[in-house]
Formats: C-alpha cells, sequence, structure tokens
C-alpha cells in the first residue's frame, strides 16, 4: 500500500469506526444485562398458546430483548434446549438483529438525508416478514430435519424427561433465579464481563468488515471498480451488494453506517443489503453449525437471498426512480 | 473449526483473557477519545455523530477500566445452568490474543496513518470530476418548484461588491434542475471551496475546480461537489487544493452534450480554512 493509500483507508476506516463503535457499545451492553439479569425461561411466557400466534410474536421480541446477530445465536442455542419451539425460535434469531430499537436508530440516523424513515421502515417490515416466514415454514418441518442431531436428541429427551417429572424443581432448568443472597455486585461485575465480551467478539467482526469496507469505498480494493459497475444495474446490484454483505459480516446495530457509505447504488440495493446481512453472512453460518443443520442453513441461505432478490428488483423498477432517492 | 476456536479461548486463563479485552476497549476509547478533544473529529464525522461518538468513548473508557480493575475478582451471575451445560458469560469463539491483535492493529495502524483527508486519486473517485446528474426524482422534483429570483436575493447575502454569497451545493444541483438554472443563470455570486487543476475540457488551460466535500454521517459517505471556474485567461497562481473565495456570473452551458456548472470568475482570493468542512444536505 502505497502512502496515499495508506492515508485514504485510515480515514475511511476510522470514520466508519468512530461512527459505529457507540451503536455497538449500546448493543452488547444490553445483551449482557440481558444475559445476566434475565432468566431463562422469561421469553416463552410471553408467547402465546397457538403456534402462529407465537410465531408472529416471536419475530418481534426483538424490540423487548435487543439482541444482535451474533448474541443471539447463542440465545437461541440455549432458548431451544429448554424447550422454546423451534419456529418461534427461529423466527426471534432472523428478526430480533433487525427488527430492535437499537438497528432502527442507527438505520435512521445513518441514513439521514437518504430517506431515514422509509429505509428504517423498510428494513424492519422485510426483516420481520422473511423471519415469520421462515418461522411459519419450520414449524411444519420435523426437527430431526432443521436442528443439529445432538440438540435435536437433547431437545427430544428434556421433552420426554418433562411429561414424566413435571417440574420436580431441581433448580438446574427452571431458569429463574435461586440465589437470592448473591451480591448484587457481583452479577454487576459478571454483566459488565459479558458486555465486554460481547464487544470484543463483535468488535473483531466488526474491524474486519470496517477495513474491507474501507478499502473498496476509496477503490483500493480489487474489484471495487467492478461493484461499482454494477451499481447501476437494477438485477445485479441487489445481488452484489447482499454477497458484499455476506462477506463483510456486519453487525447489524452498525451495518447502516456503511451502506450509507454505497452512494453510487440504489436504495433498494442497500436495502438487500440490510436486509440479508444480518440474517446471513460468513460468520453467522459459523454461528448457525452450532444449532443448525448444514443442509438447512444452505437451503434457508439460498431461499432468503432468492426472496429479497425479488423484492429488491421488484422495488427498482416499480416504485425506485419515483419516489426515494 | 468452531470447536477449535472455541477450545482455543477457552484454555486461556480467565483472568489474562479479561485483561486482554479491556485494554482492547480501551485502546478503542483513547484513540476516539483523543481524536474528540483534539478536535479532529470534524474531519470524520458530521455534527450529529461527534457527541455519540464521544459518549461512546467514555462508555468505552467505563466498560474497558471497570473490568481491568476488577478482572481479579470472583463474580456470580446470580442463575444456575442447565445439566452439561458450561458456566461460561465470558467464553468467546476466537482466542483472546487473536481478538486483541484484530481489534487493536488496525485501529493503531490507521490512527497513525491518517493525514484527515483523502488523496486526489479518491477525492476523483467520489466525483471530484463528475458533473451532477439531471434530477431522476420526478415526484420530489414537482413538490417543491424552483424559488424566484426576487425570493433567492431576500434568502442570500451580499458582499459589499455586490455578489450573492452561495454555498457549493446550491450551484452543483442547480445542473441538475432546468428550473433553477432559469433563474440562476447569469446571477452575480460568490463561494468558497478548495481550488484544484481541471482535468476534462480544459484545452485552454484557463479553468480551475472548485470544490468542498459534501458530508452526510461520515467521510466515508462524503462526496466531492464541484464546479466549474473559468478565468477566460491563465488562472492566478493559488495554492493547490487550498481555500479560495471566488466571484463572478454563474452560467450552465451544454459541453459535449452534458450540463455543466460554470463560474466565470472576476474576483478570487484565497481564503481562510473554515472551522469545518461541515457541509449537510439539511
Amino acid at each position: 500500500m502505497n502512502a496515499d493509500a495508506q492515508q485514504d483507508f485510515a480515514l475511511a476506516f476510522l470514520s466508519i469506526l468512530f461512527e459505529g463503535a457507540p451503536f455497538i457499545l449500546l448493543g452488547t451492553l444490553i445483551s449482557g444485562f440481558i444475559d445476566i439479569y434475565l432468566p431463562a425461561g422469561t421469553m416463552d411466557r410471553f408467547l402465546p398458546k397457538n403456534r402462529n400466534l407465537a410465531i408472529l410474536v416471536s419475530g418481534l421480541l426483538g424490540a423487548v430483548f435487543p439482541v444482535c446477530e451474533c448474541a443471539v445465536v447463542p440465545v437461541i442455542r440455549r432458548l431451544v434446549g429448554k424447550g422454546l419451539p423451534l419456529g418461534c425460535a427461529l423466527a426471534y434469531m432472523l428478526a430480533a438483529p433487525i427488527v430492535n430499537p437499537i438497528t432502527a436508530l442507527s438505520t435512521w440516523k445513518a441514513f439521514q438525508g437518504q430517506a431515514p424513515w422509509a429505509m428504517t421502515g423498510g428494513r424492519m417490515l422485510l426483516g420481520y416478514l422473511i423471519a415469520v416466514g421462515v418461522g411459519l415454514i419450520v414449524s411444519r418441518i420435523a426437527m430431526h430435519r432443521v436442528l443439529r442431531k445432538s440438540i435435536a436428541d437433547k431437545v427430544e429427551a428434556d421433552s420426554a424427561k418433562k411429561e414424566h417429572q413435571h417440574h420436580d424443581h431441581d433448580h438446574s432448568c427452571c431458569g429463574h433465579d435461586h440465589s437470592h443472597e448473591k451480591a448484587n455486585d457481583s452479577r454487576l461485575i459478571a454483566a459488565m464481563r459479558s458486555a465486554q465480551k460481547d464487544f470484543v467478539d463483535v468488535g473483531v467482526y466488526f474491524t474486519i468488515g470496517v477495513a474491507i469496507t474501507a478499502l473498496f469505498n476509496t477503490g483500493i480494493a480489487p474489484g471495487a471498480i467492478w461493484l461499482d459497475s454494477l451499481a447501476g444495474n437494477p438485477a445485479a446490484a441487489p445481488a452484489a451488494l447482499m454477497a458484499l454483505a455476506f462477506i463483510l459480516s456486519l453487525c447489524s446495530t452498525s451495518d447502516a453506517f456503511i451502506a450509507a457509505t454505497l452512494a453510487k447504488f440504489t436504495w433498494s440495493a442497500k436495502l438487500a443489503f440490510l436486509v440479508f446481512g444480518p440474517m446471513l453472512d460468513v460468520k453467522l453460518i459459523f454461528l448457525y453449525q452450532t444449532v443448525l443443520r448444514r443442509k438447512f442453513i444452505l437451503v434457508m441461505a439460498l431461499s432468503v437471498f432468492a426472496f429479497i432478490w425479488v423484492v429488491a428488483v421488484a422495488w427498482e423498477i416499480w416504485f425506485g426512480k419515483v419516489v426515494l432517492p | 473449526m468452531g470447536d477449535m476456536v472455541r477450545k482455543g479461548g477457552a484454555a486461556m486463563s480467565p483472568v489474562i483473557r479479561r485483561i486482554l479485552f479491556s485494554l482492547a476497549v480501551l485502546l478503542w476509547a483513547a484513540v476516539i477519545l483523543y481524536f474528540y478533544q483534539s478536535g479532529r473529529i470534524v474531519k470524520y464525522l458530521a455534527p450529529d455523530f461527534r457527541l455519540i461518538a464521544m459518549a461512546g468513548g467514555l462508555g468505552l473508557a467505563v466498560l474497558g477500566l471497570f473490568n481491568l480493575l476488577t478482572a481479579f475478582r470472583e463474580a456470580d451471575c446470580g442463575h444456575d445452568h442447565g445439566e452439561g451445560e458450561e458456566h461460561d458469560h465470558e467464553g468467546s469463539d476466537m482466542s483472546p490474543l487473536a481478538s486483541l491483535i484484530l481489534m487493536t492493529l488496525p485501529v493503531g495502524f490507521s490512527a497513525m496513518w491518517t493525514q484527515d483527508g483523502f488523496s486526489q486519486a479518491t477525492l476523483a473517485r467520489k466525483g471530484l470530476y463528475e458533473d451532477a446528474q439531471p434530477a431522476d426524482t420526478p415526484f420530489l422534483a414537482s413538490a417543491f418548484p424552483a424559488p424566484t429570483r426576487e425570493e433567492i436575493e431576500n434568502t442570500h447575502s451580499k458582499t459589499a461588491d455586490g455578489y450573492l454569497q452561495f454555498s457549493l451545493m446550491e450551484l452543483f444541483f442547480a445542473t441538475g434542475d432546468r428550473e433553477l438554472q432559469d433563474v440562476m443563470g447569469g446571477l452575480q455570486v460568490e463561494a468558497e471551496g478548495r481550488i484544484v487543476e481541471e482535468k476534462n475540457d480544459n484545452p485552454n488551460g484557463t479553468r480551475m475546480r472548485l470544490y468542498r466535500m459534501f458530508m452526510t454521517c461520515c467521510v466515508a459517505d462524503s462526496r466531492a461537489i464541484p464546479i466549474i471556474l473559468e478565468f477566460g485567461k491563465e488562472p492566478p497562481l493559488l495554492p493547490d487544493n487550498g481555500w479560495v473565495k471566488v466571484a463572478g456570473t454563474m452560467r450552465f452551458p451544454e459541453e459535449n452534450g452534458t450540463l455543466k456548472a460554470v463560474l466565470e470568475v472576476t474576483r478570487a482570493t484565497a481564503a481562510d480554512v473554515p472551522p469545518e468542512e461541515k457541509f449537510l444536505r439539511r
């Protein structure tokens, strides 16, 4: 890298980092405190008994329990293990990183001057619909075709055990607090440690994503010009930005700041970037494998990609030039 | 692979892991707070984001320091875990050392490399030599009709020698709006910006280019907003990429099939660097 390239990279890299870091901090502080202070069974109690209704509600739980996509996978893994219906778990897993107040705030802030309300609302709505759609489909599929064998076996074993031992209150799985004597400051330390761990986990992927983005933003990365050449193509642009979102693996709390910098791309291509990225990216492929079967992940990835692409292309053809920048 | 890195991360002592994580967080805090405190943040972020960045830097400092100072203390999360589950709220998918390196090296090198501005090559990539495109939002354009000449004169202050003071953005975007061109064409205006060599259609060497950066959130999303300066003779010697105030008559000629924003210059003087390059859409 020559001196000019170093200077350009550094400026773009730091500016995006300064912009996104506070939002990551906010998200990880909340997730850290949820991790320690929120009993594990709380979410189950929020859900209606009706299966379909429960999935619809699960898609909105991110508004109450805001977590980014990195934090949501371990949560889901634990909740599925404790018997949360699979359709609800997947609807929450896919929707929570998008349909939550932190992501809404960061998207709105990042798109100031670029139809912020439309982008924020469009992102929430499309993310919610896809998440709920996946949840409804998954609720009709056998658990063994979706979950990793070890987890599916454990869920079935736990389920059988529950039928015979109706809440034996052994304090190992009821999820609520039996340690009232424990000092509050001890839990505060645990919460801050959990928040810091989440921040570092997300921060690493964010740094990599910002570095790659800065290379593309300043034209240093090979392929940056090729990527720009696709920007005006209504069919190729959403696909290209979804592929970029997959590679960049950004956090949903801060990816809007990067999408907003892709000035040459259309509004709908940016929307595709913002909806697809939190649902599927390189890091999530690894994280999802801790819960889901590889074959299911592949099918889900391709289906979500195709659906978002169709919506983005249709939007661009019918509305793109009329209402939005 | 995921299991391998998880085991790699878990193998390290929790205390060392906490210290490494705290150092990574504190470095981010230090860099953000330094740029804020030194005032250099104005080159990176739009005004709305600067206080947020400062709050984020302070928050990171509190998080990092808190965890560093309590790294040796025992802490209990206060709830029980299921049989066979790891009772660990700090385990990471990646080795703590790798996390520290990945979080600190790019930030550290960038803080050393940055000169708070883009090179000419990147400015060109960000539109320095591009002209405004015709408005492609007819719905919005029709909702906001162009102002009259009287309205323009009432809303812009005049210099002592009679030029209306315009921002570059107004002059630039008028290129994409036929109604605005009709109103603004022939106006005596003054504008401020950076002056650079004109590389397009300048066979006689009488032209220069005036630009400013147009930042929405951060400098990575900024775009150059340029107009052409026509001196009609050899341009005066002014510092390359330096700040200038220019005054003259505004024209919107069509050249090679493209509408251009051209200021026929009658006066050009070096200007002080403004306190910040705030140049927002709103």
